[in-house]
């Protein structure tokens, strides 16, 4: 059952916060979707056993050594930068 | 105009590069005011790149697509020119670098007229979720153009561009396609290169073409198609040359019709649509199957549940501090990742990534991800034993035509169990096109899909040309 704790719980694995408004919508939001998303259960898996699906890689790049771009064009779209690093509050 | 006419007037001087470019840089001017296709237009970048396809064309140089004006849906990355993803959170980012696609249109000197407008991050099937203002469709601007591609299909429909790259993770190229009256190629997964496609669900996503006709979707993706040492999933199996069948005789080819396609919730008027084009391959000599997908009714919740699941994942990387959306709001690291995620991220961006963590998070995992995953593999196997019965499967594209803009777009159940007759075939990866093949009580055109055998392109776009040829397509005017 959904309820506000597990929408609490899901906004911090997804590291977006929430008002109280906006997480009683999205609790919501989420029961009604979760419903449908209930049909995968009824998913009859004793016939065989299934192999969970990977996707194709096919020939991957040699590994070899290449220039990356230019420091300042990767750092140009962050809003805060110093010293070509990007700047972030302190964690520790 | 079909591309390759426009590539012979080109060719023998008829129209110069620069007069065709200014000819839909018009057409933008004048008409997208009322429909918003356009997120950006490189106005004059797009008069720059036709001087230049002028000089190759002049120097006998020319290819396939020289001097040819697209637009690019704005979830492609372009050198230079601002990709938003139609969301906040990318509002000013600047791409550092081309999508391989764009890297090989612009080797050719293709003009890129601007980006189109889309669902926020591909993630919708209404076009309505855009930061930018929703899509008006061009055949009734109080409707929805569909989605995710909306943009894209509104530009070629209304003559704002020759022909769109767009992408379809789960139908947005092929639904928009079918609401706007064109035609969209969503290409195998593998045939075309993600390098510089902005990410949604990795195992899904597929850059696509929209276009007038299949002949035009089968031109232009011979400019895009091919392994990609930058795209680890990115095959080597295309041939290209994908409209070498168009004009054969198709008439010995099996068309299979799933049942489950033509059940309860299809629109009365679309099944008419699409049973008169099964009528018309059977009158062609084509040999009708009934086929079935028993297990289409699982689709949308599995597809729903993988693809969410990689959102949140590949969107975690939004998180104000290398680019996109910076929060000036919280004290500390984790704030202000999580504000800048909540301002720069719409309702429905945020609903999949909260779903995808559902999915992937400790005590559901095993009954939702790895139980959609399995559902993943029995779709590929039920089609597996549908393409030893027949050569392509037809079906509707949507249970609807276009509906009225705030109709149904602000309740998600509703929009992503409309997805229910495109999800399969991102699921199998295989390829599939949908064109125009009727019109409902109110002039909204129908769409119809030709679904194919992986890497087989080639053989629907042909299919899909012959009914085109003997089919009355009728223009948007706005």
């Amino acid at each position: 059952m959904f309820n506000s704790d597990l929408t609490k719980h899901l906004a911090e694995l997804s590291k977006i916060s929430f008002t109280d408004d906006e997480l009683e919508q999205m609790t919501s939001d989420m029961t009604n979707i979760i419903a449908i998303m209930d049909k995968v259960c009824d998913f009859d898996t004793s016939k065989k056993a299934y192999a969970l699906d990977a996707v194709d890689y096919n020939d991957l790049r040699a590994d070899e050594h290449k220039d990356s771009y230019p420091t300042e064009k990767i750092v140009a779209n962050a809003k805060n930068v110093k010293n070509n690093s990007f700047v972030v509050p302190k964690v520790v | 105009m079909a591309l390759a006419k426009l590539r012979e007037m080109l060719d023998k001087k008829e129209i110069s590069a620069v007069e065709l470019t200014q000819q839909y840089l018009d057409n933008i001017e004048k008409r997208d005011k009322d429909i918003n296709s356009y997120i950006t237009v490189c106005a004059e970048s797009a008069i720059e790149d036709a001087k230049k396809a002028q000089n190759t064309i002049d120097s006998g140089n020319a290819t396939a697509f020289t001097g040819l004006p697209i637009s690019v849906k704005d979830n492609i990355c372009t050198l230079g020119v601002k990709t938003t993803c139609a969301s906040k959170m990318l509002e000013d980012f600047i791409p550092p670098y081309d999508a391989t696609v764009m890297e090989k249109l612009k080797a050719s000197d293709i003009v890129m007229l601007g980006k189109t407008n889309m669902d926020e991050f591909a993630m919708g099937g209404s076009s309505q979720t855009s930061y930018f203002g929703g899509v008006k469709n061009p055949y009734d601007t109080s409707r929805v153009t569909g989605g995710s591609s909306g943009g894209a299909a509104a530009s070629v429909a209304a003559d704002l561009c020759a022909a769109a790259l767009g992408s379809d993770t789960g139908g947005s190229v092929r639904q928009p396609a079918s609401f706007c009256g064109v035609t969209g190629l969503k290409p195998t997964y593998g045939a075309v290169s993600r390098w510089g496609l902005i990410a949604f669900a990795s195992s899904l996503d597929q850059i696509g073409v929209i276009a007038k006709s299949a002949e035009d979707t089968g031109y232009l993706l011979n400019g895009i198609y091919g392994y990609d040492a930058n795209d680890a999933t990115s095959s080597k199996k295309s041939e290209g040359n994908y409209t070498s069948l168009v004009g054969s005789d198709v008439s010995r080819l099996k068309i299979g019709v799933p049942k489950e396609f033509f059940g309860d919730g299809l629109n009365d008027e679309i099944k008419t649509a699409v049973l008169n084009a099964v009528e018309y391959y059977k009158k062609l000599g084509c040999e009708i199957v009934d086929v079935s997908l028993p297990s289409l009714e699982y689709a949308v919740s599995a597809y729903y549940l993988i693809s969410s699941a990689e959102a949140a994942s590949n969107l975690s990387r939004f998180d104000g501090i290398k680019y996109g959306l910076r929060s000036g709001l919280g004290e500390d690291f984790n704030d202000l990742i999580k504000n800048s995620r909540r301002e720069g991220f719409g309702n429905e961006v945020k609903r999949r990534i909260m779903l995808g963590n559902y999915a992937l998070c400790s005590g559901y995992y095993d009954a939702y991800y790895k139980n959609a995953t399995r559902i993943r593999t029995q779709l590929k196997e039920e089609y597996a034993s549908i393409f030893e019965k027949c050569d392509v499967m037809l079906t509707p594209t949507a249970p609807t035509t276009a509906y009225k803009i705030g109709e149904q777009e602000n309740d998600p159940v509703k929009m992503y169990l409309a997805d229910i007759y495109t999800v399969t075939v991102n699921i199998a990866g295989l390829p599939a096109i949908s064109t125009t093949c009727g019109y409902d009580s109110k002039g909204l055109p129908i769409g119809m899909s030709l679904i194919g055998r992986a890497f087989d392109e080639k053989t629907i776009i042909a299919v899909c040309d012959r009914f085109e040829k003997d089919f009355d397509r009728k223009e948007a005017v706005l």
